[in-house]
Parts: C-alpha cells; structure tokens; sequence
C-alpha cells in the first residue's frame, strides 16, 4: 500500500515538474510582459503544490500569499502598465557563468542527490514552529512593513 | 524523485537567467529574477527531508527576504520610469547616479 502510494506521488511529482517546466519556457518565449508575468506565477503556484505533495502545507501558503498573491500580482500589474514588446538582446559572455554555476550544480547533485530518499514531511507546521522562530517572521514582516513606507515615502518625495 | 526535482530546479533557474541576460526592459528583469526565486525553493525541498524545522526556518527567511528585495525593485522599476520616461534595460546598464 505504502508502495503504491510512492509510485503515486512520483507521477504526481513528474507531472507538476513537467508544467513547472513548460510554464517557465511561457515565460522566455513569450514576447508580451504580461503574458511573461502570468506565466511566472502559474510557474510559483506549481512550484508551490510540489511542496504540498511532500506534506509541506505552511511553506504552500507562505509562498502562495506572499510571493504570488502579493508580490507576483504588483509585477502582474506593473506588466499590464508597461505592455510592449521589447526586441531580444542578449551578451555572449553571459554563457561564461552560466557554465561555471553549472558544473557546481552538477557536481553538487552528483554528491548529494542519490542520498536521500523522498517522504512525507511530518510536524512541519506553523504550531510547532519554536518560539523564537516566531520573533523572527515578526521582525520580518515589520521590515517588509517598514519598507512599503519608505517606499511610499520615497515616491512622494520625487513627486514634489 | 529528489534528483528530478534538482534538475526541475536547475532548469528553472537556467530559464530565468536566460530571461534575464535576454531582457531588455526593467518589467522582464523582476519576472526573471522571481523565477529564479521560485527555482531556489523548489531547490530547498530535500532539504526538509532530513532537517525539516531548519529548512522551515531557511525557507520562511527566504521567502521574507526575497519578497523585500523584489519590493525595492518594483518601487526602483517606478522611479526610474518617473526620472528617464523609459524602463529600458540601457538607462540602468552604467549603474548608480552620476557625482555633479
């Protein structure tokens, strides 16, 4: 049972992997800002599931209303404002490192990713999050608070 | 499948880099860059296989973090339109303000 169980969540997996894939290509294909942005947040949404397959439902909503709802809409937006169609440019030297974060990944994965066997996550959750962690996302939501401000404070300053 | 999620991951981030050195205007550069986030926590599931509270704890920083970086570049992306009446890629490339 538990066998069979595996073998679902593997497909699961490959597919959302899949999508997460094609979806990240809507992205760099796409020649329309807005498209590009919808994309990108399809792509984070699935990026998301996979985290709900392994049991990882607090980082779902973490990821999903910040991340998407919050700051993949403002770029959804922003897209929208901005709509034309830039021409492509792109630098050869970029692939220089490209190829050097490459061969890390590559060789970083080869140590590392046959020694771990995939599981469902269990008492990952907001309730048995230690105490001090807490703090730590109170000090970070200010800091994201504190920074709208300045951000709104910025803006009103260059206007007048 | 924690190898096929690593290569998901590499995939992703490949995509956004190349979205990013292919861009040439500001909106495409923060799309890009929020995909390569994405890649980064599809990259920190296996992580929660062996050290789950710790990778709770790198994933809840990274998401804040990230989320403030990508904040100071859409209010930088509004400014730059409100000084040079253009987001293209060019007004920003030399970097910095200029000493008078």
């Amino acid at each position: 049972m538990q066998e069979i169980m595996a073998k679902d969540m593997d497909y699961l997996v490959l597919a959302l992997g899949i999508a997460t894939v094609l979806f990240a290509c809507g992205v760099l294909l796409t020649k329309d800002n807005l498209y590009a942005a919808l994309y990108m947040s399809a792509t984070l949404i699935l990026v998301a599931t996979m985290y709900t397959v392994y049991g990882i439902h607090s980082v779902f909503v973490l990821i999903t209303f910040i991340f998407v709802g919050a700051i993949g809409i403002i770029t959804i937006a922003l897209a929208a404002t901005y709509r034309f169609i830039p021409a492509r440019k792109v630098n050869i030297y970029w692939i220089i490192p490209i190829a050097i974060v490459t061969a890390i990944m590559a060789y970083t994965y080869y140590l590392y990713a046959y020694q771990m066997s995939a599981t469902i996550v269990r008492g990952c959750d907001l309730t048995t999050f230690p105490a001090i962690y807490l703090l730590m996302v109170v000090f970070l939501v200010s800091l994201m608070a504190l920074l709208m401000l300045s951000a709104i404070k910025l803006v009103r300053g260059e206007g007048s | 499948m924690i190898w096929f999620l690593l290569i998901v991951s590499t995939v992703v981030l490949f995509i956004g880099y190349l979205t990013a050195i292919s861009s040439k205007d500001l909106i495409r550069l923060l799309i890009s860059l929020e995909l390569m986030f994405g890649s980064v926590f599809l990259a920190l599931i296996p992580l929660f296989m062996t050290m789950p509270l710790s990778a709770f704890g790198i994933a809840v920083i990274t998401i804040f973090t990230s989320s403030s970086e990508l904040l100071i570049l859409i209010v930088a992306i509004m400014l730059t339109d409100k000084k040079y009446r253009t987001i293209s890629i060019d007004t920003v490339s030399v970097g910095g303000d200029t000493i008078d």
